[in-house]
Parts: structure tokens; sequence; C-alpha cells
């Protein structure tokens, strides 16, 4: 087995990963430790894979059956620190961004989106998973990956669509 | 009864946006949303939102990677606890299939097992650590009996050996020993500063090891550098920034490589 390949995989899928744990997590911080457990947990799992095929979609999913145990740690917690609004959830946007209306309301709009709803939007429109490739990082059927990304896409664009009317009000005014 | 005819369905507007629409398909589609506005107005809207997030999240995946979660750190972590977990480490690593991520690392050099550079790197700080915290008698022969120590070592190791000379660095030689390891014995040579910064010379000869480039190992308390030439290994340690170390470690790899 060539685990040089799997290991130099494994590196070029770490922008991505940070990419999509920052965009799910919303705290930059909490994003970094999810991809460090992500790489840990990999690791310890190198010897169960067989080739280089797919460490990508391999890595996602190691990082999303993380990414759900501490949901379900959070849940179980008592009430209190929100899963859904952040404080850092402009933290993502490059400075210049964040003077950009559409592009804070759009990430604003992405958070208030169930998750299950965000990871599907995420996986397929950023990271360019295919939907099957996508349906298996989150352990659904690929009709299930379907229905989330049309219900989070349509939401995502009734709200933003919502909030652009405000800047044309300001101008009439 | 042709792939034209079929209705369009929403799943499709969807593979129209991610660009996987199948080819054949295109054609009917792009018609549908020509007779349709309103969807069309709607697949439009999608196709910004997908790039307004790919946009949105450009920068995360544009930023250097933090060290913390640099791939190399994290692998010489584990093979450094794995090692102090267990001796025989090595076969578990080799069983793994791990024995090849040396090459990657060390780029294109002889690849000897990563656990035998943690080994290496493990024993000198260990040593490092003994000694230089040692107050009393830090070295078994001080800096006076330089030929003395160079001859006892190099019959010991097996190998021609002597103390580095880093005075032109700023570093004055204290004396040194002989050190234990699994591997065997191994030399001891320490050195410090004008800040009373302790510095070890750590040389170990390895059986079938090749050789390594020079490679930062971070522990707890110090950092080293550690190589492997013609199967000794060589470990510099200090509680020294990397980059200082290193350049140490360049010095003292050159001195070697003249000697031997």
């Amino acid at each position: 087995m060539a685990v040089t390949g799997v290991l130099s995989h494994i590196e070029e899928c770490i922008p991505a990963l940070r990419r999509y744990a920052t965009a799910l997590l919303r705290n930059r911080e909490d994003a970094d430790d999810l991809v460090h457990d992500c790489l840990v947990r990999a690791l310890d799992k190198l010897h169960t894979r067989r080739d280089d095929a797919d460490v990508r979609a391999w890595l996602f999913t190691i990082m999303h059956n993380l990414f759900v145990s501490q949901l379900r740690r959070k849940k179980s917690r008592p009430a209190g620190e929100p899963l859904t609004e952040s404080r850092e959830a402009t933290l993502t946007l490059r400075p210049d961004q964040e003077t950009n209306l559409h592009f804070r309301d759009l990430v604003a709009a992405l958070n208030r989106l169930p998750v299950e709803q965000r990871s599907v939007l995420l996986l397929v429109s950023v990271e360019d998973l295919s939907y099957a490739e996508a349906a298996g990082v989150l352990g659904i059927p690929i009709g299930t990956v379907m229905s989330r990304l049309a219900r989070g896409r349509e939401r995502l664009r009734q709200m933003t669509e919502g909030e652009q009317v405000r800047p044309v009000l300001r101008r009439v005014k | 009864m042709s792939d034209q005819s079929r209705p369009i369905a929403e799943e499709e507007l969807h593979a129209y946006v991610d660009g996987c629409l199948e080819a054949e398909r295109q054609p009917a589609v792009l018609r549908y949303l020509q007779e349709h506005p309103e969807i069309a107005r709607r697949v439009g809207a999608y196709q910004a939102q997908r790039a307004a997030l790919r946009d949105a999240f450009r920068e995360v995946a544009a930023e250097p990677i933090p060290p913390r979660l640099g791939l190399e750190r994290l692998v010489q972590r584990r093979l450094s606890r794995q090692w102090r977990l267990w001796p025989a480490a090595a076969c578990i690593l080799v069983g793994l299939g791990l024995g090849g991520a040396g090459g990657w690392f060390l780029h294109g050099g002889m690849s000897p097992n990563p656990a035998t550079i943690a080994m290496l790197a493990q024993a000198a700080v260990s040593n490092h650590m003994v000694y230089t915290a040692d107050k009393r008698r830090p070295t078994e022969l001080g800096a006076s009996q330089r030929d003395d120590l160079a001859r006892w070592v190099s019959n010991r190791l097996n190998h021609q050996v002597a103390p580095p000379d880093l005075s032109a660095e700023g570093y004055s030689y204290m004396g040194g020993r002989l050190a234990a390891t699994p591997d065997g014995p191994a030399g001891q040579f320490m050195y410090t500063n004008a800040q009373a910064v302790r510095l070890t010379v750590f040389v170990l000869p390895l059986h079938s090891a090749n050789s390594a480039p020079i490679q930062h190992v971070d522990f707890a308390h110090v950092d080293g550098c550690a190589w492997i030439d013609r199967n000794i290994g060589y470990t510099v340690v200090g509680d020294l920034p990397p980059a200082e170390l290193r350049r140490l470690a360049e010095i003292v790899r050159r001195q070697f490589e003249a000697t031997t």
C-alpha cells in the first residue's frame, strides 16, 4: 500500500477540511479543533485503507462523524450555548467582504439553515462533492441529499432576496 | 421515446446549477428554462448563491495551514507517543505500512523507518534533560579531557567521533559522556552559550538505518534536530528557537561529515 500517496493526499485536503469545518461551526478555533481530531483519527485508521482513491470523501466522512458526535454531546448538555447563532459568524469573511452586505447576509442566512441542509449545501456547492459522495459522507440516501439541497437552496434564496430589498428602500428615502 | 421529451425534474435543475447534468439533457433543460422565466430566475438565483458561497469561504482555504494541523507534526507526535508506549513500536509501524511514511517526509531520502528517528530523538532528549539539569556534574569528562573523551566514546561506539567545535557560534565546549539508549551506547557532547543555554550533540550508531536529512523534532520542553548519515544517528538538542537549532545542526553535520 502506498502510504506515501495517502499522506500527501490527506495533506492536500487540509485546506478544504478547514473551509468546511469553519463554514459549519462558524468559529475558527472550534473548526481547527475539529480538523485536528479528524486528522488524528485518519492517521489512526490509515492501515484500514487499501488505496489512494476517495481520500477526500473518506476524510469528510471522518470529520462529519466527529461533528455529529460533538453535536450529540452538546445537545445532551443543559440549555445554553445555542448552536445556531454565533457571534463569530462574520469571522469567516475577509475584511473587505465585511462591508459587503451581500456576503454578510448570505453567511448569516446560511447559519440560520438547519445543520442538515447546511452541510449538504456546503459539501455540494463549496466542496464540489458529487451527490453520491455527499450521500456517502453524510450516511444518507442520495434522494435525501437532493431534497435537502433543494430545500436549503430555496430557503437561502428566500432569506437573502428578502434582505436585498433593504438597500433599495434606503436609496429611495 | 427520446430523452428530450421527459419532463424536467427538480433534481435536474440542481444538477444544472452544479454543472453535473447529463450532457444529453442539457438542451431540454435550457429550453425548459427559456419557456419558464420564473423558474429560470430561481435557477439563476441558485447559481449566484453557489458562486457567492464559494467566494465567501474562499479565504479560509487559501490561508497557510496552522502549525498544529501540520501533518508531519501530527505523525511525529504519534510516533514518539507510540515509541514511549511500546519499544517494539517499530514493528507495529512497519505492520501498519507507516514505514513508507519516512520517504514522504524526508522527500526522497533513503527512507529509514520513522520510528528510528523518533527513537534517536527521544534518547537524545532524555539524556539532554537528565544531564544538562545536573549542576555539579553535567559531564563525565570535562572540556580539558576532550581527547580522552573522544577516544573513549569512539571505542565504545566502534566509530571515530570527536566533539564538534562550536566556539565560533558562541557555544563553548563543556565536556561529554557516554550515554545509554535502547539501541546501545551513544556519545553526548555538551555546550553552553553566554546566556547559559545548554546544548547537547548526541551521536548514536544505528543498524541499517541508511541516511535521512535533518528534521525538526519537538518535545514538551526542548526541541531537537535529528538526522542520520550512513547508519550513524545525530541529534542536536536545546531550548532554542527552531531556526537557531537548525543552523547549529547544519554546522555540526558539516563538521562530522568533514571528519568521517
